[in-house]
């Protein structure tokens, strides 16, 4: 149904209850959940192995940025969105170019960002 | 020739030429000079010894010579004389007689003498010209004297008339009967105006010259007498005459005026005695002091307002030293500087010192002491001018105590303060100033005390452009500014300026003081309440994404809108609870005793003594109190609902301890066990209850869950790292 349909997904997110409604809303867009990680070894640890198609990354995971892990996919060529409760203006420069979420987010706000990340526009 | 026809005339009576030759060269040497004889045709026929010694030679009279035995012969101007035209040539051809005639010999030798010769022509009785006699004498040193003679006189006459002295000479009438160029040039007289004129009429006192002619007349020497000369220009000229008359027969003959002018030296006199009188006049009358000491500095001259000055009288003065009346303190200082002085080691010197009146008040003198010496360099006696200076002193005085204070003032001050004159130089910085600096600033160092500076935007700011720099440069407060100073050491202080320049009392710019206020505190607090707010945004859109999250559950698993009511109301307060403990900690910590009481508070209520909550205190991470929230929210609102407590005689047992798991990682263990409730039924599908406990205690803080379902009551074991639950308290 949806063009996200069998997206392998990596969920990185420390606060539980957030998570399971992300983990909830990629399962309504059809994607899998390939992954999930609430600290930032554990992230990365993720990131450079699982086999994944794209990754949503809380900025601030347990007190400690995400950056690494987000260096990791950059370099693997994984697109990933960025999700944050600071705002867009805490994404450094050289990763002003992925998308950001700003938190909380609806449905649609997270569809629109995986097909921007993903460098496809949703079909209308 | 007729020689022997006329013989028997001859011998009758011989003539001159006859009895001269009859006699031979023995007539000759009678002569008291030299001389010869020639015949009538100029030949030589006799010569006495002395003419050979002139001519240097002894001609042979068989030779025949003619006119004359020298060798050879000038006139007195040097010109060559042939002998055929020599005088003797003359005498025998034509009969001319020569008179004291000069004429040059040159000896064969080439030696030469000037001689006088006369020659007389030698007749017969018949007139006839029969020979000539020379007669000549040796004037060569005759010459010579009065060759030295001229020589002399055109000395004298050339001293007289070029002598840088002016001379007349006078008659014995008083006439002046010459007078030199240096005379004349001094009046302003030509000649023709002065000589021939009477001395008394150039005289500007008629009876200074009249003594002066009297005494000359009576033989006595003037030496230096002054008088008066008229000038032409009507200008009077002061002379010195020295003069003295010369006899004859005791009569003066006239006499010789040596006459200097000494008009200049005698105008310098007079303004030299102008001014010593102007000098004394000034030094009684001077409001300042002066006195004159000897060597040893005992006072030989002093004027009333050093008098005065002192309080002392002049009389008490000069017979005391100017060491009696000095501050012992400055007694030594002054009197071995007089000393150098007086030694000639220094040509003078100043010193400020203090000074006893007579009624013992002291006084601050400003003394500058110089000597006066003769000509040969001898001291001859000091001059110290002295000035009352107490006043400007106790204002100076005055004034650096009041300096001394603000210095201390602003050493004391707890901000950096520093002052620079106005060309930016550093003239003083207090402690605070060192400290923010964090190095000590050297002398001559411009514009700012700190090692480096940048403005707050991290950009480096040269020292020149700094606001101390403005400030002075443009003679302007600065205000409202702020930069960054860098220490030495690397570390860096964020300050606010308060540039000021400083003026004189005519406005003019002397320098400036600034103030560094350190800002680190604010600026440290402006960055905290920044990260404060921007962490409260973050929590604020978490916390309304994990409320998003509970609705959002909530909702799809709730049967009714009753229940979803019931449920989410009990998750969004057992979420309010966590945020409140961490709210008292300022959201560092929250204790687990605390936050399991106050979830299990109101069951705790509900069934008295059946709730048992313990264990050893441990504050939870914020994260970790709100998962463990979570967990233990769900565990207790089934409790209430299915497990022990919705009974009337179940229990709940919440407890926890620290163990070390078997890797040998500390952990965190959490029991909860319901006893006596109604028999447990596992449940048939796994809720949203259930995958919220596993999320938040097995991905959130990596722990394990172990839930049993025992028909005893529910029993549920926690484990969780302490490394992600505990904060450091």
């Amino acid at each position: 149904m949806s063009e996200l349909d069998g997206l392998r997904v990596l969920v990185v997110e420390d606060e539980g209850p957030v998570a399971l409604l992300i983990e909830d809303m990629l399962l309504e867009l059809g994607c899998e959940l390939a992954a999930s990680a609430a600290d930032v070894d554990e992230a990365c640890r993720l990131a450079a192995s699982e086999n994944i198609d794209f990754a949503l990354l809380d900025l601030n995971i347990g007190g400690c940025s995400s950056l690494p892990a987000a260096q990791i996919l950059h370099r693997r060529g994984i697109p990933f969105v960025f999700s944050t409760g600071y705002g867009v203006s805490r994404v450094p420069a050289e990763f002003q170019s992925y998308p950001s979420l700003a938190k909380p987010y609806v449905l649609s706000d997270l569809e629109a960002k995986i097909l921007l990340a993903l460098d496809r526009s949703p079909r209308c | 020739m007729s020689t022997v026809e006329e013989f028997p005339l001859a011998a009758r009576r011989p003539t001159e030429y006859d009895l001269l030759l009859a006699g031979g060269p023995t007539v000759l040497e009678a002569f008291p000079a030299a001389a010869y004889l020639c015949d009538a045709a100029g030949v030589l026929v006799s010569y006495n010894s002395e003419a050979a010694r002139l001519w240097g030679r002894a001609p042979d009279l068989q030779s025949q010579e003619r006119f004359c035995g020298s060798h050879r012969l000038f006139l007195p101007d040097q010109t060559p004389l042939p002998h055929e035209h020599c005088p003797m040539a003359a005498a025998v051809i034509q009969g001319t007689e020569t008179r004291n005639a000069e004429v040059v010999i040159e000896r064969p030798d080439g030696s030469r003498c000037t001689v006088m010769v006369n020659i007389r022509p030698l007749k017969n009785h018949r007139g006839e010209i029969q020979g000539a006699v020379n007669c000549f004498q040796d004037i060569t040193a005759r010459k010579a004297m009065e060759q030295e003679l001229r020589d002399r006189n055109r000395d004298l006459e050339d001293f007289f008339e070029n002598s840088a002295v002016g001379l007349h000479v006078v008659s014995g009438e008083g006439i002046i009967l010459r007078a030199n160029k240096a005379e004349l040039e001094m009046l302003g007289y030509t000649a023709e105006e002065y000589v021939g004129r009477h001395i008394a009429e150039f005289h500007a006192d008629a009876p200074v010259i009249g003594e002066i002619l009297q005494r000359l007349a009576l033989g006595q020497q003037l030496v230096r007498q002054p008088a008066r000369l008229r000038a032409k220009d009507g200008s009077i000229k002061h002379v010195l005459i020295t003069s003295n008359g010369r006899f004859a027969e005791g009569r003066m003959m006239n006499t010789r005026c040596f006459t200097s002018d000494v008009t200049d030296l005698y105008q310098a006199e007079h303004a030299l005695r102008d001014s010593e009188g102007r000098l004394a006049a000034t030094y009684n009358a001077a409001t300042i002091g002066i006195s004159e000491a000897d060597e040893h500095g005992n006072l030989l001259r002093v004027n009333d307002a050093f008098c005065k000055m002192l309080g002392r009288t002049r009389e008490q003065l000069l017979s005391m030293n100017f060491a009696d009346y000095t501050h012992e303190s400055d007694r030594a200082n002054d009197l071995s500087h007089y000393a150098r002085q007086v030694r000639g080691e220094i040509p003078s010197y100043a010193i400020r010192k203090r000074a006893y009146r007579i009624d013992g008040t002291m006084l601050y003198l400003d003394v500058h002491s110089s000597s006066v010496r003769d000509a040969n360099g001898r001291f001859q006696y000091g001059v110290r001018v002295l000035q009352d200076v107490t006043a400007a002193q106790n204002a100076e005085n005055r004034l650096r105590e009041s300096e001394r204070q603000m210095r201390d003032l602003l050493e004391a001050l707890p901000a950096a303060v520093y002052t620079t004159d106005a060309a930016g130089r550093i003239t003083f910085y207090n402690k605070a100033a060192v400290e923010m600096a964090g190095r000590t600033p050297s002398a001559g160092e411009q514009w700012c005390v700190t090692w480096r500076l940048y403005t707050p935007d991290g950009v480096p700011l040269p020292h020149d452009q700094c606001p101390m720099a403005i400030a002075l440069k443009e003679d302007r407060p600065v205000r409202g500014a702020e930069a960054i100073a860098e220490r030495p050491d690397g570390t860096r202080v964020p300050f606010v300026p308060f540039p000021t320049p400083l003026h004189d009392a005519d406005g003019k710019l002397i320098g400036a003081i600034n103030m560094l206020v350190d800002i680190s505190d604010r600026k440290h607090a402006e960055n905290r309440q920044k990260v404060l707010i921007d962490e409260l945004n973050h929590r604020v859109k978490n916390t309304l994404a994990t409320v998003q999250s509970l609705a959002m559950q909530t909702a799809r698993h709730a049967g009714s809108l009753p229940g979803f009511v019931d449920k989410f109301q009990a998750r969004l307060m057992a979420l309010a609870r966590a945020h409140d403990l961490l709210t008292e900690s300022r959201w560092e910590h929250a204790p687990l005793q605390a936050l399991a009481s106050q979830l299990l508070a109101p069951m705790a209520d509900a069934a008295p003594g059946r709730v048992s909550i313990g264990g050893p205190p441990i504050a939870l991470t914020p994260r970790a109190a709100v998962a463990l929230t979570m967990a233990i929210n769900e565990l207790a609102t089934n409790a209430a609902k299915y497990g022990s407590l919705s009974s009337d005689e179940g229990t709940l047992l919440l407890q926890w301890s620290l163990r070390d798991s078997p890797e040998g990682r500390a952990m965190l263990a959490i029991e909860w066990r319901e006893h006596g409730g109604p028999a447990v039924l596992a449940p048939t599908r796994r809720g949203f209850g259930r995958r919220l406990m596993q999320r938040c205690i097995e991905t959130d803080l990596r722990g394990s869950l172990d839930l049993n379902f025992d028909a005893e009551g529910l029993r549920c074991q926690m484990m969780i790292p302490i490394a992600s639950c505990a904060a450091n308290v």
